[in-house]
């Protein structure tokens, strides 16, 4: 297929902006959907093949899995932040009732960076007897210094949390890094700068300047199901594994990684998921070697072995959004256009890596022709942060945003004014011109001026933030498979897992519009590794990886049939049939159909069954990412938020929310998808927050209690808009939304109470201790 | 959490006669909320759990009443949340209603007790820490006194610095209600304020009841002539999530004047906390917006911070602002 191509003219582009373009597709390729395709199932509101299992509780989790003689486990984990291990025995759990298995997984001399770092573990019978058993293992500490703070962290002296360089884990849409080749002082490690001309001599031409430090919190994933696998070893070079992932086949490799085994002897099934943000790549965690502690407990004790993780488990060793502290430097004209953004992140992801915070700063306002966006990584002895839908964005969104509205306030401009005049990316600007008039924006501005100005108890504002991502959609990454049997069967299989973003129904509704038929009467299968190759969720890429897998899949089996059915209406070729509801038809001459059962009957062999992936990206859409080589996706929020001066509650009423998703495949989980990320982004404005104990080093809040989660009650009235744009891109024209939908929800809430106090709450998240600080004018 | 066995006795005297002597080990249990919640941290390891709601005697039935008597109205210790705050309490104890109302969460509230909610042990996260040995624990010292302390006590603490995690308690004390204890000597009353007890009395207890003692309800007194009565919370989120501070006030109004005014706060303090001088300023003076912003700055005289939690004071001012507000019907500024 190499070099080969066929160009299509295709109607691409957004709203009333769509042209004509020439788009190359490999041979073989189907004519990609664009602005004149006429679809029957994408685009509608479909229901999720799923709901039903889900909803009655069918569905199985990994939770779930119980089988014949099934252990299960429980790891032992250090009570202290910084320790050396000087005695580790486990010979007396082996004692205990139940217990089948004990191992180490440190060793004497090895330290401890974190409070709940592996130390040991043990299998049993049940749970219960796992747990009580962990208490008869022997270990010495000896503890040592240790720092769990960002900005004690930093200073000089501070006690050292690593002493040699750390291996970067990275998924899509991370922020830059050098890897272990990145300078490291003390605790802080450099990650590669974001640039362009020259920040210092932007703050020179300035008549204006802001200059302040944003912090933000960190952020653990908590998804509802807990990390878990269970592992059964089918021979002792071969095993099957149940895990709630959202990498079914980063979890394969671990697996044969560390065991040394063939991927093609480790079988991976996530039937159901009970959500991944980002902390569930691989059969590990990012804080606990889980994969290794089922697989040798299971080889030791002969017998299938559950691990499941409990809510403290989940909240201290399996990942985090890293907290920051931002020194942001904007400079301006008096007129009020930027000469300069300077902004200055340290990040801390505990004992790991990845807290860059620059795609915001650098990406969005990008008519200010100086930015510098310098990063560093902050070593804590805490758990390791670890990519959290849109690493990095949320805390740089909250940054940059909050410092454009101080900056707008000083030069006296309307804060969306100012950023229209800043955006070059076409869509950007569309959907802020949007939102202008559908938010009301400046007689909601009105409105909550006047309140303040009276002293009002309750006061309100509104305010504005954009969100950037990629289009990272992967080539040749998902193997799909289509067949249509003899009996008109219709299947989709791939080794895809559904995260909770629908790809089961999405793949159900592609190949339903490609050959005519209704969704329910197709079957889709995914979440195991044996159906064939697929993409992680991550970088917000399984719709844009998959469904055009799909439909080429598709494509090619419909072809196959389209020529059976030119055979038996004893046509010379294809040309002049049509698909439909019916079956097969002829265009003109004697109109006569083969309905689909009818023509599926006369399929030689079983079935007709086609295997495809999809091509690189062939269109580049309307604007590349600034910092990373694909296409770049907008979108913004517009939020109203309402303070109550006197207890200093902030609650967020309204938000309307425009996102570029490319095709739109199913609205009805797209938008679920978007309401997901702004009750998350709200979550994080207002409310989630690890408490560590700077005393002992503990997390004091590792439940879900005193760690609080947004609830029904604080969801705002949501409108949420699609900037549907036809990329070309890829055979369906899907992008993805995952990520971007939660990047602007708290910078703009934080420019919303900005507006309605009249002063900025720099810190997340804006609990009512910080709003009344801010009043008060502390 | 580890095994137990379930008592699910007949007679009040029963119950007791399995309780005593032995404290620790025959504990017993209601809603079963909290209990749960302490079952499961390891903070209480009962051997047996005397289930209270399968009392059939005289007792029992007096602690599922919730009814008008001669001098007030008695609400038994049996009475759920959720039945309190749909209850037929008139609009003078209207304070109790939306204080039971506003606790946790629907499901909880359908199950937990007014006697749980007096008797629940607290929220501190030192104390509900599975690895960390606080001075409630019998520990040296307290760890939220130089640690990490946004939720802890402005007001009464020491050596101890936890909240009391009541919200019914708060409404309680507003509205001058005596609790009823059983114990083996019999039946004893006490103003609900006297159920508490501060740290420095005992630091590993918050209430004084006896060895065995069970709470069989609390009477509300006779209201007062035009008495009304509010509760007024500050939370993070609005449901599921303890108060950062909460008020109960109830008042009346006679030619114009305030009288019988009492102001409770909560989760200011490790017992629910009168508002005595709030009290005394405000009575006999004509309700105003400026007199509601001036007297609740009163509110917190003797607060002081332990690092992270000194928003609490004007966060409690504001609701005691708040309250008076809506208990006499001044519209608050808009």
């Amino acid at each position: 297929m190499a070099g080969e191509t066929t160009i299509y003219t295709l109607r691409l582009g957004f709203d009333d902006k769509l042209k004509a373009v020439k788009v190359e597709v490999p041979k073989g390729e189907p004519r990609p959907w664009d602005a004149d395709s006429e679809l029957a199932v994408i685009g509608r509101d479909t229901p999720r093949i799923d709901s039903v299992p889900k909803v009655t509780g069918a569905a199985q989790y990994t939770h779930d899995v119980r089988l014949p003689g099934m252990l299960h486990a429980a790891v032992l984990r250090s009570p202290h932040p910084a320790a050396e291990i000087e005695h580790l025995d486990v010979s007396p759990a082996l004692k205990q009732p139940g217990v089948r298995a004990a191992i180490d997984l440190v060793k004497v001399g090895d330290k401890v960076r974190f409070a709940g770092a592996d130390v040991a573990a043990v299998a049993a019978k049940t749970r219960d007897e796992a747990r009580a058993a962990l208490a008869s293992i022997v270990v010495r500490y000896r503890p040592l210094p240790f720092v769990v703070d960002l900005d004690e962290a930093i200073q000089p002296g501070s006690p050292k949390v690593h002493e040699k360089a750390v291996k970067d884990r990275r998924t899509e849409g991370d922020e830059p890094s050098e890897g272990g080749k990145a300078r490291v002082e003390g605790n802080v490690r450099r990650n590669p700068s974001l640039s362009k001309g020259s920040s210092n001599k932007g703050l020179r031409q300035a008549k204006v300047r802001h200059e302040a430090t944003y912090t933000t919190q960190v952020h653990t994933h908590s998804a509802l199901e807990t990390h878990s696998i269970v592992v059964r070893w089918d021979s002792p070079k071969a095993m099957t594994a149940w895990c709630s992932t959202q990498g079914i086949f980063s979890v394969r490799d671990e697996l044969a990684g560390v065991f040394e085994l063939k991927p093609a002897d480790v079988k991976v099934f996530t039937e159901y998921m009970g959500g991944g943000f980002g902390a569930k790549f691989g059969a590990s965690a990012p804080g606990s070697r889980l994969g290794w502690i089922a697989g040798e407990l299971a080889r030791k004790s002969k017998a299938p072995v559950s691990l499941l993780l409990d809510r403290h488990e989940e909240h201290v060793c399996t990942g985090n959004r890293p907290g920051s502290t931002q020194r942001v430097t904007l400079g301006a004209t008096t007129s009020g256009e930027l000469t300069a953004i300077h902004v200055v992140g340290h990040g801390s992801a505990g004992i790991g890596t990845g807290a860059g915070i620059g795609n915001n700063a650098f990406g969005i306002y990008t008519r200010c022709p100086n930015i510098l966006v310098e990063s560093r990584d902050v070593f804590c002895n805490t758990g390791p942060g670890t990519a959290f839908r849109a690493p990095g964005h949320p805390q740089g969104a909250f940054a940059i945003e909050l410092a454009i509205d101080e900056l707008a306030l000083k030069l006296g401009k309307d804060p969306l004014e100012l950023r229209i005049g800043h955006v070059e990316h076409p869509v950007r600007r569309a959907q802020l011109e949007l939102g202008r008039e559908r938010f009301r924006w400046a007689e909601r501005r009105r409105e909550a001026d006047a309140k303040r100005s009276r002293g009002a108890r309750y006061l309100t504002g509104v305010g504005v933030a954009c969100s950037i991502w990629g289009d990272y959609g992967r080539k040749n990454a998902a193997r799909v498979t289509v067949s249509v049997d003899r009996d008109g069967v219709v299947e989709v299989r791939n080794g895809v897992q559904d995260i909770g973003g629908g790809i089961t129904t999405v793949l159900a509704m592609v190949a339903a519009e490609v050959f005519a038929r209704p969704v329910p009467s197709i079957r889709v299968q995914v979440g195991n590794s044996e159906l064939g190759p697929s993409v992680g969720s991550g970088g917000s890429q399984t719709t844009s990886s998959v469904a055009p897998a799909a439909r080429n899949a598709a494509e090619a089996v419909k072809a196959e049939l389209t020529e059976l059915a030119a055979k038996l209406l004893g046509r010379g070729s294809t040309e002049g049939l049509v698909w439909g509801s019916d079956g097969v038809s002829e265009v003109g001459g004697r109109k006569r159909t083969i309905a689909f059962a009818e023509l599926c009957k006369k399929i030689e062999g079983e079935a007709v069954v086609a295997t495809a992936s999809r091509p690189q990206t062939y269109n580049a859409g309307p604007m590349r990412h600034p910092s990373a080589p694909v296409y770049q996706i907008a979108g913004a929020h517009f939020i109203e938020a309402e303070v109550d001066t006197w207890t200093g509650v902030v609650r967020v009423p309204e938000v309307l929310a425009i996102h570029d998703v490319g095709r739109v495949h199913n609205p009805l989980t797209t938008r679920s998808q978007v309401n997901g990320g702004i009750a998350l982004g709200i979550s994080y404005a207002l409310m989630e927050q690890r408490i560590v104990d700077r005393g002992s080093g503990r997390m004091l809040n590792p439940n879900l209690e005193s760690y609080k989660i947004i609830g029904a009650a604080e969801l705002p009235k949501l409108d949420i808009v699609f900037t549907e744009l036809h990329t070309g891109a890829n055979s369906t024209g899907a992008v993805g939304i995952g990520e971007p939908s939660t990047i602007p929800t708290a910078a703009a809430i934080a420019c919303a109470v900005h507006h309605a106090i009249g002063r900025p709450v720099r810190s997340l998240p804006m609990t009512p201790d910080r709003v009344l600080a801010a009043i008060q004018g502390a | 959490m580890e095994p137990f066995t379930l008592i699910r006795p007949r007679t009040l005297d029963a119950a007791q006669t399995r309780a005593l002597g032995a404290p620790a080990e025959r504990v017993y249990k209601a809603g079963g909320i909290d209990l749960l919640d302490l079952l499961k941290e390891g903070l209480a390891r009962p051997a047996e759990l005397i289930d209270l709601r399968s009392l059939g005697d005289e007792h029992g039935q007096a602690m599922r009443a919730l009814a008008a008597s001669d001098s007030g109205w008695s609400v038994g210790a049996l009475n759920t949340l959720a039945a309190i705050s749909a209850s037929a309490l008139p609009q003078a104890y209207a304070a109790l209603r939306e204080a039971a109302g506003s606790a946790a969460t629907p499901s909880i509230r359908n199950s937990a007790t007014l006697g749980g909610n007096l008797l629940q042990r607290p929220r501190c996260w030192y104390f509900r820490h599975r690895d960390l040995h606080c001075l409630k624990k019998g520990g040296e010292r307290c760890l939220a006194d130089g640690g990490e302390n946004k939720f802890h006590a402005i007001l009464g603490g020491g050596p101890c610095h936890i909240v009391h995690p009541s919200t019914l308690a708060v409404a309680l004390v507003a509205l001058d209600a005596q609790v009823e204890i059983i114990g083996a000597e019999g039946p004893r009353r006490i103003p609900v304020g006297e159920l508490f007890a501060l740290p420095r009395v005992s630091p590993t207890a918050e209430n004084t009841l006896g060895e065995g003692e069970v709470i069989r309800g609390v009477t509300l007194p006779a209201a007062a002539a035009g008495q009304r009565s509010v509760y007024e919370v500050a939370k993070e989120k609005q449901s599921f999530d303890w108060p950062l501070a909460e008020v109960a006030v109830a008042l009346s109004v006679e030619g114009g004047a305030l009288r019988t005014v009492r102001v409770a706060l909560g989760h200011v303090a490790p017992t629910p906390w009168r508002a005595v001088q709030v009290e005394e300023a405000l009575t006999g003076q004509a309700p105003s917006a400026e007199l509601f912003a001036r007297v609740a700055a009163l509110a917190t005289q003797g607060a002081r911070s332990l690092g992270d939690n000194a928003y609490k004071i004007p966060l409690v001012q504001g609701l005691v602002r708040a309250a008076l507000h809506r208990a006499c019907d001044v519209p608050v500024p808009a």
